[in-house]
């Protein structure tokens, strides 16, 4: 970052830049709700929650909502194909996104991609997407992004990355794209003074002390190679719920489930109109992987328990070479008995 | 980009009830556009999922053989608790279906030249051995394998499917046919009588240059694999075909995996040598 060319803009002018290309954008930003913070479209009048920590439900929303019509059906059975154009055929942008869950969206982009299948739901979608992040000046007691390669100002997954220095804000390309947004704004912009990029420095030194937690897993994938059997998956669930919450908080968690559902006028007639419909499932609950014939492969929680962190630290980084997990701390905050994945790690990374 | 999430359409040709329970049916499905049949080229061993409109979908293994080229074959038992299998029971030839597919790793045909063959089969899960048994039977496959033996077990003389077709493969001699049921139940039934993994090792056959792919619910492929290992089939010699709860197919919806594999995208296929190295989590 040392050669990058940042431009600097007053915090005050950002909303009228952003009212000036709402014709071509879904402008995402975080805003306040119920005393939370959450990425929502950017309304008139409304102010984007500048010094909001992090939102409590993940903006991978965003690009993977959590119910979507794949297509609808009616008269003749005809396939009509649902929502994958954004609204109005409009670009999206996802503005003010912290670099934690901007990093995953790029490991999400792993899964929707592929040589044999790709998702053009999430795909046409992600393709016309900005991503601006916001480099965190004051990182949660629970965030833990440095032990997964993160830091407060990580661009893995931005197209620009944004810096909070009070009235004033600096931008930074990281992408072409994100350089061709800011070439298209100029007008907008100003070149950095070396004051500013002083000031940067020494708030990211800040914050990226504010970090305290740290959990070794360096080699946890490793660890976890042989320890499939290992006799901890008896109680390492044993708090657990099944409440699913931390499945739908967390940024990078993506299974799904595929229902079809019909118009209840037309229940009787043999084609019938309906949706078929794609929405967020989770790994924790019991009929994921219940068969027809009643059986059931994880019948309790030590096994789902164990193929979320499995999943999470084990297979993926064997399929897709990444840990998916990016330390935002959201399933640590959230879980309703304080169930703390950073502990979960280092006690099956010194377990036998 | 092309969706892979949209069903083909598919009418119904002819619907046959293959067991005495009648809840085996065997769909004959054709394609209602040629340009889709054209696309759906599959391998023995391979499945697809069947979609009903306003009802959902259900993975199944493809029963025809690539050899038949005007329908595509699906043989679905219908569960109590499965849905899309107990609204395509009530389906009738005229009706329109979708099928997604094919998907799945099927199984190696270019590897299976050359060798001998065991396949084994129990319950309906005959149904992609049936695909593979017709694809070498083939005129113009059959020289490319060696000797073919079929044991085949059901729970009793009403089970067994694909019966007409059974008695077609018996008058050949270039197959071995050994059928056995658990239960004679009272029938005039002149084949073997006993579960599958004890037929087998009564007839013992030889493991020289003999590949053996075993498909059928997973008490009896669990029972059937240590004779073939005890007969000297190596694990990288015995095939073997899993099922899971699938949704969407392709291995996007991270719901039947074992281990880092995705059944229905790095297989359903498997050697038992693969399996040794997967989580113990069918």
């Amino acid at each position: 970052m040392e050669n990058k060319k940042f431009k600097a803009i007053k915090k005050k002018d950002i909303l009228k830049l952003l009212e000036s290309i709402a014709e071509e954008y879904n402008i995402f930003v975080p805003v306040e709700e119920n005393g939370d913070a959450r990425f929502s479209v950017l309304k008139p009048g409304q102010d984007i929650y500048w010094d909001y920590r992090n939102t409590k439900i993940s903006p991978k929303e965003i690009l993977f909502p959590q119910t979507e019509t794949l297509f609808s059906f009616g008269e003749g059975a005809e396939v009509k194909t649902g929502g994958s154009a954004a609204a109005g055929g409009k670009e999206y942008l996802i503005f003010g996104i912290r670099p934690c869950d901007a990093q995953a969206i790029s490991l999400l982009n792993k899964v929707f991609e592929g040589e044999d299948f790709k998702d053009p739901y999430y795909l046409e979608r992600r393709k016309k997407t900005t991503v601006i992040a916001l480099a965190c000046n004051k990182p949660q007691i629970d965030c833990f992004c440095t032990s997964l390669n993160g830091k407060p100002d990580n661009e893995e997954g931005s197209d620009i990355i944004l810096f909070d220095l009070g009235e004033d804000i600096l931008a930074g390309a990281v992408t072409k794209k994100g350089e061709k947004f800011i070439e298209k704004l100029n007008k907008w912009f100003k070149e950095a003074g070396k004051q500013d990029i002083t000031k940067k420095d020494k708030l990211m030194d800040l914050s990226l002390k504010k970090i305290q937690s740290q959990v070794d897993i360096q080699n946890i994938k490793e660890k976890l190679d042989n320890d499939f059997g290992a006799s901890f998956w008896n109680e390492i669930h044993q708090k657990c719920l099944g409440c699913g919450i931390c499945t739908y908080l967390c940024p990078t968690c993506h299974c799904f489930d595929i229902t079809d559902e019909i118009n209840p006028e037309t229940a009787d007639s043999k084609t019938p109109k309906g949706r078929r419909v794609r929405c967020w499932d989770s790994c924790m609950y019991p009929l994921f992987t219940m068969h027809a014939s009643g059986h059931n492969p994880r019948p309790t929680f030590k096994e789902r328990m164990r193929q979320r962190i499995m999943h999470k630290f084990n297979y993926c980084p064997e399929n897709f070479g990444e840990i998916f997990c990016v330390g935002c701390g959201r399933c640590v905050r959230n879980c309703p008995v304080n169930i703390d994945i950073r502990e979960m790690l280092i006690y099956i990374g010194s377990a036998k | 980009m092309s969706n892979p999430y949209l069903p083909l359409p598919v009418t119904i040709k002819k619907i046959m009830v293959e067991n005495e329970a009648r809840d085996i049916k065997t769909f004959d499905l054709k394609f209602n556009d040629k340009k889709d049949a054209d696309k759906f080229k599959y391998t023995c061993g391979q499945f697809a999922e069947i979609s009903i409109l306003g009802v959902g979908e259900a993975p199944v293994g493809i029963a025809s053989s690539p050899m038949d080229e005007d329908f595509v074959q699906f043989t679905v038992k219908k569960y109590q608790t499965g849905v899309v299998t107990s609204h395509l029971h009530n389906l009738y030839p005229g009706d329109v279906i979708g099928i997604r597919g094919p998907y799945g790793n099927g199984f190696p045909i270019k590897d299976l030249e050359g060798s001998n063959l065991l396949i084994i089969g129990g319950g309906f899960a005959l149904t992609t051995l049936r695909s593979l048994t017709k694809y070498v039977l083939h005129k113009k496959n059959r020289e490319r394998f060696k000797d073919i033996n079929l044991l085949y077990g059901a729970r009793g003389p009403g089970e067994i499917i694909y019966k007409s077709e059974i008695d077609e493969w018996d008058k050949r001699d270039d197959i071995n046919i050994i059928l056995t049921v658990d239960d004679r139940c009272g029938l005039d039934w002149r084949g073997c009588v006993g579960l599958v993994p004890n037929i087998l090792k009564e007839k013992a056959p030889s493991s020289n240059n003999c590949i053996a792919l075993v498909c059928g619910p997973f008490i009896m492929v669990k029972y059937t694999i240590p004779p073939l290992l005890d007969l000297g089939f190596v694990p990288e010699k015995i095939f073997t075909s899993l099922e899971m709860r699938m949704k969407c197919g392709i291995g996007k919806c991270g719901r039947c995996n074992i281990g880092s594999k995705y059944v229905c995208k790095d297989g359903p296929v498997f050697t038992y040598k693969e399996l040794q190295g997967m989580p113990n989590e069918y």
